[in-house]
């Protein structure tokens, strides 16, 4: 069995001209229209390197000196290798139409303590375009999984020299999966918080694969060795683990617990005072949360991790995923 | 770089692993290349060194969860070059695609009988690739099995060889293994001697009962309270930074 398949116009038997991504086309000599059928594949774009390895270099060097990364990082951190790599990533455009009707609800109190609720009717239209990114490989341990960055100038001219990684997962996953975000998403924009009726629709209007350029960064602090990558279009840091600083761990510490101890003690306080438990109980949740969120800075804050990791133990982890997952470009709101 | 000869003319035409349109040097028409049929070898070439797998075994063992010092602690009894062998599908699902990763190889190592998609820079395993003297771990599962399990129908079918670092250390008298991708340098673990959380608890736990007492002594007694607050403050500090340091 052979695995290539010559291609001719079935209706001249001249040869024709396709590239990956498109089904229809027009036979160069007799003008026939034609449909490919089969795996047709995606319309791929790489973007241009537009780094080199000095500013990647110093790039990391910049990131070494910012957040709480160890103080001695700048002296003892020896930089041992950078290379760019292609990273492939699947980029959808789905549109949501449709009509999400429903109500809210306000309440009012009046001087004499009644409440009265009002009922808002609300009927919103839904015409938007959701665009998402995700990489289209295991991204092992580099830290990147969603695209910042979709604009640079668009260019195979490196794609020879640059080592590739192939994209091994599937598009049509990607597509279901852009379907279920853009229908979520277009819920949350709609702002109805009571929905009593909705017909919206997700239409999968394109996917692409985007080929970007990232740089890898291998760096020893002592015997251990950590990496950053280095966005090859912007050269901004995407992602990265570096050595954390005990003394910024116990500063944490100490600041959480008098913050956290002193609030709780002051609306206890004020709660017993006013005969307000709501007040005192807010008080106790905000304190909780303060010391909640310095103890795991305290507690893991000996390595530093920055950018889409699984093991990263940092808060604002469930914010920065949505943040790389959806940002909306074009596409318009009535 | 694979090559295969053209259906027009014959003359040979050289291909690269993604590719799905190749055209012709000589002839110039354009060749479709049908994978449903055939299956490939592929490897990811070995991006991780020797002292890098070190370095990066080093940087995990000092992580938060892992025991104090492991980093320093652990002795390495064997580092081993490897590529271990998974098979990749690519199949059409009621016209979807969809791709599952099965290992070739019978293991109890860490994070390889759960590998997702190998992701790296896939190479056509050939004569020609070279394997810079990495052990080639034995393919003891056929392919075969896999394919008649498999929903839908095939699109493309390939054994990937992933390259590994096997690292074995010991720590109190225990032995353990880690296994690093030498594509991506993740670590992939199952047991490791871990760190307890208690020190840190109490710390933050103490210090949190200490002002809330001191706060609400602070409106019987201000100036007292302000005079442990700030004992507090410093003994806090000097708690937490041991506790940071040391356990």
């Amino acid at each position: 069995m052979s695995i290539s398949v010559g291609l001719n116009c079935p209706a001249c038997g001249g040869a024709i001209q396709i590239s990956e991504g498109e089904n229809v086309l027009n036979c160069n000599y007799c003008g026939s229209l034609l449909w490919a059928e089969g795996d047709a594949g995606v319309m791929t774009v790489a973007f241009r390197n537009a780094q080199g390895r000095d500013s990647v270099l110093r790039a990391t060097e910049e990131w070494w000196r910012k957040g709480f990364k160890a103080r001695d990082l700048r002296t003892k951190g020896k930089l041992l290798e950078c290379y760019p790599i292609y990273l492939p990533f699947w980029s959808t455009t789905t549109r949501v139409a449709g009509w999400i009707c429903g109500y809210e609800e306000r309440h009012h109190t009046d001087r004499n303590g009644n409440t009265r609720t009002e009922r808002i009717p609300k009927e919103e239209m839904v015409l938007h375009d959701y665009r998402y990114t995700n990489i289209a490989c295991d991204p092992g341990d580099l830290g990147v999984k969603f695209l910042r960055n979709v604009s640079g100038e668009a260019s195979f001219a490196d794609f020879e020299s640059i080592p590739t990684f192939e994209s091994t997962t599937s598009k049509d996953d990607m597509v279901e999966m852009s379907k279920q975000n853009a229908l979520s998403d277009a819920r949350s924009d709609a702002n109805v918080p009571h929905i009593t009726f909705e017909k919206v629709t997700a239409i999968p209007k394109q996917i692409s694969q985007i080929f970007y350029p990232v740089w890898v960064v291998r760096y020893s602090y002592g015997e251990r060795m950590y990496m950053a990558t280095v966005d090859g279009v912007t050269g901004k840091v995407l992602s990265g683990r570096a050595p954390g600083d005990a003394l910024y761990q116990s500063l944490a510490m100490t600041g959480g617990t008098s913050v956290s101890g002193l609030i709780a003690a002051g609306s206890i306080a004020f709660g017993i005072g006013s005969g307000e438990g709501t007040i005192a109980i807010i008080g106790l949740v905000v304190g909780a949360a303060v010391l909640g969120f310095t103890y795991r800075f305290f507690r893991h804050g000996s390595e530093i991790i920055e950018g889409d990791f699984d093991d990263k133990r940092s808060s604002d982890l469930g914010k920065e995923l949505r943040k790389g997952l959806k940002f909306n470009v074009g596409g318009f709101r009535i | 770089m694979a090559s295969m000869k053209c259906t027009k003319c014959g003359a040979p035409v050289e291909f690269d692993t993604g590719d799905k349109f190749v055209k012709c040097s000589y002839c110039s028409s354009q060749i479709f290349i049908d994978r449903s049929g055939a299956g490939f070898y592929y490897a990811l070439p070995f991006s991780v060194q020797e002292n890098d797998a070190v370095g990066i075994f080093r940087r995990w063992a000092g992580g938060s969860t892992r025991a104090k010092d492991l980093d320093k602690l652990a002795q390495i009894s064997s580092l081993k070059k490897q590529y271990f062998p998974v098979y990749m599908f690519k199949r059409d699902v009621n016209g979807m695609e969809q791709v599952y990763v099965e290992p070739a190889a019978s293991t109890t190592l860490p994070g390889l009988h759960s590998l997702k998609v190998p992701g790296g820079d896939l190479k056509v395993f050939d004569d020609k690739f070279s394997t810079n003297g990495a052990e080639m771990i034995k393919i003891d599962i056929e392919m075969a099995p896999y394919l008649s399990n498999l929903p839908g129908a095939p699109k493309e079918q390939a054994l990937v060889y992933f390259p590994i670092w096997k690292l074995d250390y010991v720590f109190e008298q225990k032995n353990y293994v880690v296994v690093i991708s030498a594509s991506s340098g993740e670590v992939f673990s199952a047991e490791f001697p871990p760190r307890s959380s208690a020190a840190y608890i109490a710390v933050a736990g103490i210090g949190f009962l200490a002002f809330l007492a001191e706060g609400i002594l602070a409106l019987f007694s201000p100036l007292l309270a302000v005079g442990l607050i700030a004992v507090t403050i410093a003994g806090v500090f000097v708690a937490s930074n041991f506790v940071a340091r040391r356990m």
